[in-house]
């Protein structure tokens, strides 16, 4: 009796199951577009790029889905670990989460990374061979991607970046710096990089064009990922009285960094890109405060709080009120547009045809979180700018009193960069 | 000046790092591959005890000594007995256990740069003209505390001297009456300390990430092969070679080369001497 009872449940319970996710469909309108997300999910520029991408997902979703030629379909989220940011991990574990994503998830889109440079630039020929459309918008900072984008566009026009990349980034930091000058009469650079592709590229572009802005630059220090000790490239900065540290490096053990700094009262500014550990809003009570005066370029506005559009703060409260926590790295705000440009674009093109789809998003001209998205013809590389009416402008903050105040660019600034008390004013 | 006393700093805290491993191996021929992840696990435990139940940090420390401690005994009663003797099951063993505690840890939440312990002592000296901050100094200090600690343990207790024993001679240890297998519980509870205490004393330094577990357990292999498989007194040697050697790479030749250090030390040890330095193990081998 009680088997009969048992086995009318279990058929019950299947019945129930079955019946769920195609009243689920059916209330979302259609098959779900699957966009695949090959991310470092445990670093902090993979899984912010994940909430941001669900919570425009959500949004969408919310208001009806996508209008593929007519009929609304809803957008699914399908992310894979790439675990491209760790360690040692050999850029096939990426290559392998794309390709899972295209073939066994089914993904129509890839949306978000791979997160390293070195594992995106593989990833190129086998979107290319796929035909798949993919706009990164988190990590990539090298400027070879969309320079073999132009270079064979016939193969890699399936490939766009929506976020700023190195050689702007060095430009607004040389900006930057310049009015550092002017203000503190600070002239002397020491550049401190992580032994990554995008950061050893950015540090020797940086370290060449200071140069020949005036700034003296005093050395360049490389450190391997998971370097725990910087004492001595610290003492090196006060040896040769460098006023400024430039740090590239992306990994967790930067806070370390930072720390040492404090405790040494190393008389140089902190001047951080990709700096992960000091974007976090949790970076003043992780460092008990030992991080104040750090900059940090959080690549794009819309990561740290300021009025860039009137999209910039929506943005931000949206994700703070969905995830209970600020955007906190560099791939926020720029991997939500991402999902609003690619729902634009399918809209115009009618349909999820790649190439149909790749001519929409060459035509990409919207308002974002960040300003104004359009892509370069050939490059596929947004257009940035210093202004946001103009192109996707970036965003350079600093630490000051417990709260990220952006400093950089002027038009976006809430507030102006400080010296720590030990620096002395020239 | 510079290089003296960030190398004896380095030094040191290499040494912590590896006395845990050592010990257990010298006493009960166990590698303990999971002893990067007691030393991450401890750094998260204080963490949970200081931040989230508002213990005082004393008593966090205190607690999560004992806890790990417990760690490192169940780890022996119930996996490393069963295949005691066994040298590579012993491996893959200990490390799956660690990778479970690592990825799990992971799995659970534990990620990002938010974890963080606070440091005993706030503030910086000059010493001879180079800056040190009173935490690293409270390290060395510790670090020597713990050694001399140990020795007397090892050389002035009856438990201790049953470890020695069981170091030196196994057979002739339990021909004498002690149990073997109380003396590699033993070890292993002392190792799992070591490597909390470990945890304690450096975490303060940087913050608490899953990935330490890694890079610890590296160099603390690589401490033990220089040094000689199960003998102290080469580990605490190896320490400081492989330590003031990263410091002289760091300053002569580049950052990027400091993590090469102990790997190479690793191969030209294997490769020149085997035994390393203090080893006892495969001496008579080599001889012949």
């Amino acid at each position: 009796m009680k088997r009969t009872w048992l086995g009318f449940l279990m058929v019950v319970l299947s019945l129930v199951l079955m019946a769920l996710p195609a009243k689920a469909a059916a209330a979302a309108g259609g098959d779900p577009i699957v966009i695949g997300c090959p991310l470092s999910t445990a670093y902090l520029y993979g899984w912010d790029a994940e909430r941001a991408i669900r919570l425009a997902v959500e949004e969408i979703n919310a208001k009806g889905g996508v209008n593929v030629g007519g009929s609304f379909r809803p957008l699914k989220v399908e992310v894979m670990d790439t675990r491209d940011l760790e360690p040692g991990v050999p850029v096939s574990e990426a290559l392998l989460a794309v390709e899972k994503l295209i073939l066994e998830k089914k993904a129509d889109f890839i949306l978000g990374g791979p997160v390293r440079s070195e594992a995106a630039l593989a990833a190129m020929p086998l979107l290319s061979k796929h035909k798949k459309v993919s706009i990164l918008s988190t990590g990539v900072l090298t400027p070879k991607y969309h320079a073999l984008i132009e270079e064979q566009y016939d193969k890699y026009k399936y490939c766009f970046r929506i976020h700023g990349e190195a050689k702007w980034l060095v430009k607004e930091i040389l900006t930057c710096l310049g009015e550092i000058k002017a203000a503190y009469g600070l002239d002397k650079l020491m550049i401190m990089v992580q032994d990554v592709a995008h950061a050893r590229a950015a540090g020797k572009i940086l370290g060449d064009l200071a140069a020949k802005s005036g700034w003296t630059v005093t050395g360049t220090e490389i450190y391997p990922t998971g370097t725990t000790d910087f004492s001595m490239g610290l003492i090196k900065a006060i040896k040769t009285e460098s006023q400024v540290l430039s740090l590239w490096m992306d990994m967790p053990e930067s806070s370390i960094l930072l720390k040492q700094w404090y405790d040494m009262k190393v008389p140089a500014l902190p001047f951080g890109s990709t700096l992960s550990a000091a974007e976090q809003p949790g970076f003043w009570k992780a460092t008990e405060g030992k991080g104040e005066f750090c900059l940090a370029n959080v690549v794009n506005a819309g990561n740290a709080p300021s009025d860039a559009t009137e999209w910039t703060m929506k943005f931000y409260n949206a994700y703070t009120a969905r995830w209970n926590i600020e955007p906190e790295g560099l791939g926020s705000s720029s991997s939500y547009t991402a999902v609003y440009a690619l729902k634009e674009a399918i809209e115009r093109a009618k349909s999820l045809d790649s190439d149909a789809v790749v001519i929409a998003l060459e035509q990409t001209d919207m308002v974002s979180p960040y300003g104004r998205i359009r892509f370069t013809p050939k490059g596929h590389q947004v257009i940035p700018s210093l202004t946001p009416e103009e192109g996707a402008v970036g965003s350079i903050f600093q630490w000051q009193a417990e709260k990220r105040v952006v400093v950089f660019p002027k038009s976006i600034a809430k507030g102006t960069i400080q010296l720590p008390p030990w620096m002395k004013k020239k | 000046m510079d290089i003296i006393i960030y190398g004896i700093i380095n030094s040191v805290a290499l040494a912590i790092m590896a006395l845990g491993f050592a010990l257990v191996y010298g006493i009960s021929r166990v590698p303990n591959f999971a002893h990067g992840s007691i030393y991450v696990l401890a750094g998260f435990i204080t963490w949970s005890f200081l931040r989230t139940l508002g213990f005082p940090y004393f008593w966090s420390v205190i607690i999560t000594m004992l806890i790990v401690g417990v760690i490192g005994a169940l780890l022996y009663r119930f996996i490393l007995i069963r295949v005691r003797g066994m040298a590579i099951s012993e491996i893959i063993a200990s490390y799956a256990v660690g990778l479970a505690i690592l990825e799990g840890l992971r799995w659970g939440g534990f990620r990002g740069m938010s974890y963080t312990l606070p440091v005993f002592a706030e503030g910086s000296v000059i010493i001879g003209g180079v800056p040190v901050d009173f935490q690293r100094i409270i390290m060395v200090f510790a670090g020597v505390g713990i050694f001399i600690g140990l020795y007397i343990f090892t050389h002035y207790t009856r438990i201790g001297l049953a470890l020695r024993g069981m170091a030196q001679d196994e057979r002739a240890a339990l021909m004498l009456g002690i149990d073997s297998d109380l003396m590699a519980v033993v070890s292993m509870i002392l190792g799992a300390m070591l490597a909390g205490l470990a945890g304690i004393l450096l975490l303060p330094l940087g913050n608490i990430v899953v990935e330490a577990g890694y890079n610890v357990l590296i160099l603390a292999i690589a401490v033990c092969i220089v040094g000689g498989l199960g003998s102290w007194a080469g580990a605490v040697l190896a320490a400081f070679l492989i330590g003031f050697a990263q410091i002289l790479t760091v300053v002569y030749l580049g950052s990027h080369y400091q993590m090469v250090v102990a790997l190479l030390a690793i191969i030209l040890t294997l490769i020149l001497k085997p035994s390393g330095l203090f080893g006892m193990q495969k001496q008579l081998e080599e001889r012949v």
